[in-house]
């Protein structure tokens, strides 16, 4: 599923690279999960997922580190989002309440605790059944990094990153600072 | 950050212990053995500890969420890590 099939979905600013391929994002990623993020009025950020048997684990069962992925990617990029910075995952922690089903539909919802001073910064995730009940907990934090100050490490041309730049700054219909009531 | 009382956590405790269990707080006291409660089983303790964890913007370790059986229990750790969060 791309963003371009959800018309209430969101664009992230790594859209603007032509040929980005995000492992968790980017539709030119044929291996990828494809996600696209939804934002809610309550600030939190949605992805709708159903994820086949090239994602299997036990048979029939969704692997356990997908969905620490489908987590990291839409708190990650509610990050991106609501305050406007790429970061880095520096720890993350998921927690497994049941199984997730292959060719099932779930749904995970991220959302951001109240800004704190500077550091990393921490992050909700939940995956929810298609009757609402929880399957997995995931909270992490992430640092913040300056596109420039990272060129090495990110395979970048200078226009691209004035691409990013510019998409980082461009206002967004993201409920402000994506905060948790 | 103001601390957060032992009997103000175990009534928000018992708040979502009552959603997450459907039992009443009747039935839901602070020594009730969860485990052993008709209709709870470990999903539905890990979904309270979820909320728990999310209502008080703590992580738990996992061995004192797999250690936890009644609620004045959850109520002590969830204690100890509030005040270790706001230390």
């Amino acid at each position: 599923m791309t963003a371009g099939e959800r018309p209430d979905a969101v664009e992230v600013p790594w859209s603007v690279i032509p040929d980005y391929h995000c492992f968790g994002c980017s539709p030119h990623n044929a291996t990828g999960l494809r996600l696209s993020f939804t934002p809610r009025a309550d600030g939190a950020l949605e992805a709708a997922f159903r994820l086949g048997r090239a994602f299997e684990s036990y048979p029939g069962v969704v692997h356990g580190g997908l969905i620490g992925v489908v987590c990291d990617e839409v708190m990650g990029n509610l990050i991106v989002l609501a305050r406007r910075v790429p970061a880095f995952t520096v720890s993350q922690r998921t927690r497994f309440l049941t199984p997730l089903l292959i060719d099932r539909e779930y749904r995970c919802v991220a959302t951001l605790p109240p800004a704190r001073a500077d550091g990393p910064i921490p992050a909700h995730a939940e995956i929810l059944d298609a009757n609402g009940a929880v399957c997995a907990t995931s909270t992490a934090s992430y640092q913040p990094f300056d596109l420039h100050a990272v060129r090495d490490q990110l395979t970048l041309d200078d226009d691209e990153v004035a691409l990013l730049d510019h998409a980082l700054s461009t206002a967004n219909t993201l409920s402000p600072n994506g905060a948790r009531p | 950050m103001t601390t957060t009382s032992a009997d103000t956590i175990l009534r928000t405790v018992t708040e979502i212990a009552i959603t997450e269990t459907g039992l009443t707080a009747a039935e839901l006291t602070p020594d009730a053995d969860l485990r052993a409660m008709a209709g709870v089983d470990s999903v539905r303790v890990l979904r309270m500890i979820a909320r728990i964890e999310r209502t008080f913007d703590i992580e738990l370790d996992d061995a004192d969420v797999f250690g936890m059986s009644t609620l004045a229990e959850v109520t002590a750790v969830v204690e100890r890590s509030v005040a270790e969060a706001a230390a």
